[in-house]
C-alpha cells in the first residue's frame, strides 16, 4: 500500500510542469479573449522556438551537472557569422577572389562555430579543470566581443527571402521555426533515451566518480555535449537572424537565462543525473506562455521580469521538496 | 570467425570514411561559390539608388494621388459608419497585418505646438501632425502605388521608406515648421495608419507630405 502511494506521489511530480502548464492557461485565456486562438498559438510555438533549441542542449549540459552561460552570445555571433557570411562572402584581394556563400554554407559555417566555440568550452572545463560556469562566462563575454567586432557594432541587415524562410515561413501549415525545434528534440530525444552516450550522460551527472571507475570517458563527453550545446545555439542564432531579416549585434541577451529556467522549470535537477528533453519543452513552453500572457495582459516589462524570476525560484523550490521526499 | 571480425572492423571505417567524404564534398560544392573580386566590386557599384527612387515616387507616383485622396473628415464619418467599405476602398499595405495606410487632405487651424507634433483643428475632429519623427511606412505603402514585388531584397524595400521620409523632414517639415503659429490655418496632404481590427480613430496622426 505504501509503495503504492510512493508512486502515485512520483508520477504526480513528473506530471507537475504539465499540470502547472494547464493552470498557466486556464488563468490566462480566462483574462484575455486572444489567448485561445489559432494564430497566438502558433505565435507561442514560433517564440519558443529559439528558446526550445538552447534549452534542449542546455538540458545535456545540465544533466552532467554543468551548466553554459554562453549560450545567449554564442547565439548572437553564429547569427552574426552567417548573416556576414551569406550577405558580404570573404574578400581576398591579394588574389582578386570573392568566396561567396549560399543560404547553406552561411548555415552551416554558423552551425559550425557554434560547435567550435562549444568544443573550446568542453575542452577549457575538462582539460583546465575549470568550472563550467566560470568558463562558460568567459566565453559570454568572448562571444559577444567577437560579435561586436564581426559586425563592427552595427546590425547585418537586408539578407532576403530565402534567409528569411527559416524564421518566418510555413511549411506544410505549421510555422518553419516550430519544424526546426520538433527536429531538435526528436534527435535530443533519441540521444539521451537510446544512445549509449545519453546513458553516460545521466551517468557522470548522476556520479561522477563512479561513472570514471566503471570506464566511461568522462572528458570526452563532456566536450561532445558541450559542443553540441554549442551547435544548438548556432540554430537558435540562425532562427533569430532569419526572423529579424538582421544580425543584431546585442542578440540573445538574457537567453542563457531564459533556456536555464526552462530547464530547471521541466524539472531537469541543477545537481545532474535527472531531468528529461520533454520535461524541457514543457518547461519552455511554460515560459512562452507565461511571457505571451504577459503580454496580452497588458503587464509592464519590468514586472513580467519580477513574475517570471519567481516562477523560477518556485519551481527551484518544489524540485527540492520533491528531491527531499522521494 | 575472429579473423572475419577483424576483417569487418577495418571495412567498416573506411566505408564510414568515404561516406562521409561524400557527404562533405557534396556540403562544400553547394555552399560557396567564387568569382574575380572585380567583377563584384563593379556588380555593387551599380547598387540599388534608395534616395533617387524615393524623389521620383514621391514627384511621379504619390503626388498625384494625394491629389485625389479623401478628405480626412470624410474618411473617419466612412470610417466610424462603415469600418470594412472605408478600409476596401482607401486602405493599402505591402505587408500582412493589421496596419493599413491612408492617404489623406484636409485643412486645419493649428491650435498647439508641441516638441514633436502640430495639434490641429479640423472641421470636425483634432489630429496631429508629425513634425519631428517622421518615419514607418505609412508614406511609402498608402498610395498603392508601391510595388513590393519589383525588389529583390528586403533592404531596399525598407530603404525606399527611410529615404522617402528623408526627403519630406527637409523639403516640406523643415521649411514649414519655423513659420507655424497658433491659430494658422494649415492645408496638409499625407498619409495615415490605422489598426483595423483596433480602431482608433481620436489620436490620429497624419504624416504629411504637403504643406501649406
Amino acid at each position: 500500500m505504501q509503495t503504492t502511494l510512493e508512486d502515485q506521489k512520483k508520477r504526480l511530480s513528473k506530471l507537475q510542469p504539465l499540470i502547472a502548464l494547464f493552470v498557466l492557461c486556464l488563468i490566462i485565456g480566462l483574462l484575455s479573449d486572444k489567448f485561445f486562438t489559432v494564430s497566438n498559438f502558433w505565435n507561442v510555438l514560433r517564440q519558443i522556438s529559439v528558446n526550445i533549441c538552447l534549452s534542449v542542449g542546455m538540458t545535456l549540459v545540465v544533466l552532467m551537472a554543468g551548466i553554459d552561460l554562453s549560450v545567449g552570445s554564442v547565439l548572437a555571433l553564429c547569427g552574426a557569422i552567417t548573416a556576414g557570411l551569406f550577405k558580404m562572402g570573404i574578400e581576398l584581394p591579394s588574389q582578386n577572389l570573392y568566396i561567396g556563400f549560399t543560404l547553406l554554407g552561411a548555415s552551416l559555417a554558423g552551425v559550425l562555430t557554434g560547435a567550435l566555440l562549444g568544443f573550446f568550452n568542453g575542452f577549457v572545463i575538462t582539460r583546465f579543470k575549470v568550472p563550467s560556469f566560470v568558463a562558460t562566462l568567459a566565453m559570454l563575454t568572448v562571444a559577444r566581443g567577437l560579435t561586436m567586432l564581426w559586425t563592427k557594432g552595427f546590425p547585418i541587415s537586408g539578407l532576403g527571402e530565402q534567409f528569411a524562410y527559416m524564421g518566418t515561413g510555413w511549411f506544410l501549415g505549421v510555422p518553419v521555426p516550430v519544424w526546426i525545434s520538433a527536429a531538435v528534440v526528436a534527435l535530443a530525444v533519441f540521444l539521451s533515451d537510446n544512445t549509449k552516450l545519453g546513458r553516460y550522460i545521466y551517468a557522470i551527472g548522476g556520479n561522477e566518480n563512479a561513472s570514471l571507475l566503471s570506464g566511461i570517458n568522462i572528458n570526452k563527453v563532456k566536450i561532445i555535449v558541450y559542443t553540441i550545446a554549442g551547435a544548438l545555439a548556432a540554430v537558435g542564432g540562425l532562427m533569430v537572424t532569419s526572423r529579424l531579416d538582421s544580425a543584431q549585434p546585442n542578440a540573445g541577451t538574457g537567453y542563457e537565462l531564459d533556456s536555464i529556467a526552462a530547464v530547471v522549470i521541466g524539472g531537469t535537477s541543477l545537481s545532474g543525473g535527472k531531468g528529461s528533453i520533454w520535461g524541457t519543452v514543457l518547461g519552455a513552453i511554460i515560459i512562452g506562455v507565461l511571457n505571451n500572457g504577459l503580454v496580452l495582459l497588458n503587464v509592464s516589462p519590468f514586472w513580467q521580469q519580477v513574475v517570471k524570476g519567481f516562477v523560477i525560484l518556485l519551481a527551484v523550490i518544489i524540485d527540492k521538496a520533491n528531491s527531499k521526499n522521494g | 570467425m575472429p579473423l572475419l571480425e577483424k576483417k569487418n572492423n577495418k571495412t567498416l571505417p573506411w566505408l564510414k570514411y568515404g561516406i562521409g567524404s561524400v557527404v562533405v564534398m557534396i556540403l562544400a560544392y553547394n555552399s560557396v561559390y567564387f568569382r574575380e573580386l572585380d567583377e563584384v566590386k563593379a556588380e555593387a557599384s551599380g547598387k540599388f539608388d534608395a534616395a533617387a527612387f524615393a524623389k521620383t515616387f514621391l514627384e511621379k507616383q504619390l503626388s498625384p494621388k494625394l491629389a485625389i485622396a479623401p478628405d480626412i473628415d470624410d474618411l473617419t464619418t466612412l470610417l466610424s459608419t462603415d469600418k470594412n467599405k472605408a478600409f476596401d476602398a482607401y486602405s493599402h499595405a505591402t505587408a500582412i497585418g493589421n496596419i493599413r495606410y491612408f492617404l489623406v487632405k484636409g485643412q486645419g487651424v493649428i491650435t498647439q505646438i508641441n516638441e514633436n507634433d502640430l495639434t490641429i483643428q479640423t472641421p470636425k475632429q483634432q489630429l496631429t501632425l508629425a513634425m519631428e519623427f517622421i518615419y514607418g511606412n505609412a508614406l511609402r505603402d498608402a498610395s498603392g502605388e508601391f510595388d513590393i514585388t519589383k525588389f529583390t531584397k528586403t533592404a531596399d524595400i525598407n530603404n525606399v521608406s527611410s529615404e522617402l521620409n528623408k526627403l519630406i523632414r527637409a523639403s516640406v517639415v523643415f521649411p514649414f515648421r519655423p513659420k507655424a503659429k497658433v491659430g494658422d490655418t494649415v492645408q496638409f496632404a499625407g498619409a495615415i495608419a490605422l489598426n483595423k481590427e483596433h480602431l482608433n480613430l481620436t489620436e490620429i496622426e497624419v504624416v504629411p507630405a504637403s504643406l501649406k
